[in-house]
């Protein structure tokens, strides 16, 4: 299986890291959409089960996001707190254009 | 609204099951294959016989090849040798010469002295020496006889005749002479050496039996031990002039090589024949050596060559049940993605609701690719009084189970506009319908209340994109506080933006398909819309049709959705 490469178009790498705290940092990089949002699925399922106190996606490499992944970020606000971290402003003004700001705060 | 949550999962539960029924096929397909494995009698592949027969066919070349280095190089050795015999042979002639001359210039000096003569040859004669009877003949008499003899009674004595002819016609003075007695009693070989210039001379004769049977084996150390020879009495090969030899039978068969030693006034034939390989051993047997390598090689060859044939149609049978897989999985996939868009297509109004001073356009562009048909949607309603609501939305996800969750959110939404036409109202219903649980989709609606005679519009977003609004050559986004999407949140609230259009406004309300680009900010692609849709004057459809066009590009992974409306007046 080849690695995985975010700059490669189609795939998303997702790095997890465990914050004290009870954070959870998740950093995407390359494109979440339809195709890859599975595997956000499932890592995230996972990290739930930890019952972590805050999710934090680390969006700075993530270049490109659909509706699905959007659905994928705000099925998870509805769990527990999330904020996004620097996203690019392409992915800023999908959050900002599908009202979505209040769910998905973006850290300052 | 829980059970109607589970209703939605059931679509999706159906969608994954008849995703998990899709491998069958391919196993079976793969099933299919002849088993590679059990070869059953195994028969060799064409291609390892032809490799077996040419590397035989190899293998004979460079045996033959081989065979007739080795002989020509035997040939060769035979020749050099068989010379270096007749050289050695040769050499041996003054050893005979030497002591015959000698006796008869004594002889001559003496008038033929029977003692002087017996005194000098003594040494030379008897048992185990160099003869076995030497005799002097007194020459130019008529009644040839030796007048001394030393050892045995010369054979040549109780010959006058041919005595005479010897001595008269076939010796010459000066060199030595030969006669053989080849007769199987007592063989001997017979030297004569007379004087050169002497009329009437002494000749000496000397006598040297030949084993009775001719045979002498050259001794095992010897330079030569590795030959067979036979040594014939002047050019003559017969067997009857064999003087000596060490085989049993002449003539020697076989590879053989023949020299004429000159000895004396006389030759000597000498025919010989290699009683092994002359080259060694190892060249001799090179030839069988390549043969056996050859063979196995060969074998070898066939059999490697065997595994990579069957090892190919192997592989070229996985390819074609691949084939059979990729194409049963498209046939599948097409399948698939009919049924999707069949539902989608079916999902949508045939025909759009007319209406007295306004125009109505709308157009739907499905993904260029993939079963990924999207939840896009749109939908035109008479509310009556001069007003219609015009509601635009965008499921997130694809394929079957996107389609299905539009469906059902479409419809719960023309339910709520049937009801009550504040489109901030059928927003907020919406949200509880779909309500804030456990489901990984979203929908951005937007709902837009238009006045056709009152050149009003009312429009609330729930997280969809601004629609456009163009005026002349005019075009802006509208601008309105967007709401969350539906299925964030139940009991989502949602805020309504009331415009005055000017007539002949058109407003153009669209999925974000058309503007959505990779790698590229949502307002440039707002951007690019509002510039084409006021590039030029257009018929509404046309400029419906030409947005379809040319703003979904050809890769768009997207469905999009566009409803245009525009004020006649």
């Amino acid at each position: 299986m080849a690695e995985l490469d975010p700059d490669r178009p189609g795939e998303l790498v997702i790095d997890t890291e465990l914050k004290p705290a009870g954070e959870i940092l998740l950093t995407l990089s390359g494109e979440l959409d339809l195709s890859t949002v599975g595997a956000l699925e499932a890592t995230i399922a996972s990290i739930t089960a930890k019952d972590p106190e805050r999710l934090i996606f680390d969006l700075s490499g993530l270049r490109f996001m659909d509706s699905a992944g959007i659905a994928v970020l705000v099925d998870t606000a509805r769990k527990l707190p999330v904020q996004l971290r620097d996203p690019s402003p392409i992915i800023r003004r999908v959050v900002e254009l599908t009202g979505l700001s209040d769910v998905l705060p973006i850290q300052s | 609204m829980g059970s109607v949550t589970i209703a939605m999962g059931g679509h999706e539960e159906a969608a994954r099951a008849s995703a998990s029924r899709e491998p069958e096929h391919p196993e079976d397909a793969v099933r299919s294959l002849p088993a590679a494995g059990s070869l059953g009698r195994w028969r060799p592949s064409r291609a390892a016989g032809l490799t077996f027969l040419i590397g035989l066919l190899v293998t004979g070349v460079l045996v033959l090849t081989s065979l007739a280095v080795y002989n020509r190089s035997e040939r060769r050795l035979l020749n050099l040798r068989v010379r270096e015999l007749s050289l050695v042979l040769a050499a041996t002639a003054p050893s005979i010469q030497t002591p015959l001359a000698s006796a008869a210039e004594l002889a001559n000096a003496t008038g033929g002295s029977a003692q002087k003569f017996q005194t000098f040859m003594s040494p030379f004669v008897g048992p185990g020496r160099q003869f076995s009877s030497v005799s002097l003949w007194p020459l130019g008499t008529s009644h040839l006889a030796p007048s001394a003899v030393l050892g045995k009674t010369p054979a040549l004595a109780s010959m006058p005749e041919r005595a005479r002819q010897f001595f008269t016609h076939s010796t010459r003075p000066g060199v030595l002479n030969l006669t053989g007695f080849l007769n199987p009693t007592h063989p001997a070989l017979g030297f004569d050496f007379s004087a050169a210039g002497r009329v009437h001379g002494f000749a000496v004769y000397a006598e040297k039996p030949l084993p009775a049977n001719r045979r002498s084996k050259l001794e095992k150390n010897s330079a030569f031990s590795e030959l067979n020879y036979a040594l014939y009495l002047g050019h003559s090969k017969r067997t009857s002039d064999v003087l000596v030899t060490s085989v049993k039978r002449l003539p020697i068969k076989g590879r053989q090589a023949s020299d004429v030693v000159p000895f004396g006034g006389g030759v000597f034939t000498v025919v010989v024949s290699p009683n092994s390989s002359l080259g060694g051993t190892f060249f001799q047997s090179l030839p069988w050596i390549i043969a056996v390598l050859g063979v196995l090689m060969s074998m070898v060859a066939a059999v490697m060559t065997d595994r990579l044939a069957r090892r190919r149609v192997h592989a070229e049978q996985l390819a074609g049940a691949l084939d059979r897989v990729a194409s049963e999985n498209r046939r599948m996939y097409t399948q698939q993605r009919s049924i999707a868009q069949t539902l989608q297509h079916a999902l949508l109004p045939d025909v759009l609701p007319q209406f007295a001073g306004l125009q109505v356009s709308a157009r739907y562009v499905s993904a260029a690719s993939g079963i990924d048909v999207g939840g896009d949607w749109y939908d035109i309603v008479d509310a009556g009084d001069g007003q219609l609501l015009l509601l635009i939305g965008d499921v997130s996800g694809h394929g079957l189970s996107a389609a299905t969750t539009m469906a059902s959110v479409r419809h719960a939404a023309l339910a709520y506009a049937a009801q009550e036409c504040r489109p901030a109202t059928v927003l907020a219903k919406l949200s509880n319908f779909v309500g804030g649980s456990a489901h990984s989709y979203l929908a951005t609606v937007l709902c837009a209340l238009i006045d056709v005679d009152a050149h009003r519009l009312v429009v609330a977003s729930a997280g969809h994109l601004p629609p456009l609004l163009i005026s002349g050559e005019e075009g802006h986004f509208v601008e309105f506080e967007v709401g969350v999407a539906i299925g964030v949140a139940a009991r989502s609230q949602y805020q309504e933006t009331t415009i005055d259009v000017a007539p002949d406004t058109t407003f153009v309300a669209f999925t974000d398909g058309l503007v959505e680009r990779r790698g590229e900010v949502l307002d440039t692609g707002l951007a690019r819309l509002r510039d084409a849709a006021t590039s030029q004057k257009l018929t509404l459809d046309e400029l419906v049709a030409k947005l379809a066009r040319e703003l979904t590009s050809e890769d768009h992974r997207d469905d999009t959705a566009i409803v245009g409306v525009r004020w006649q007046n």
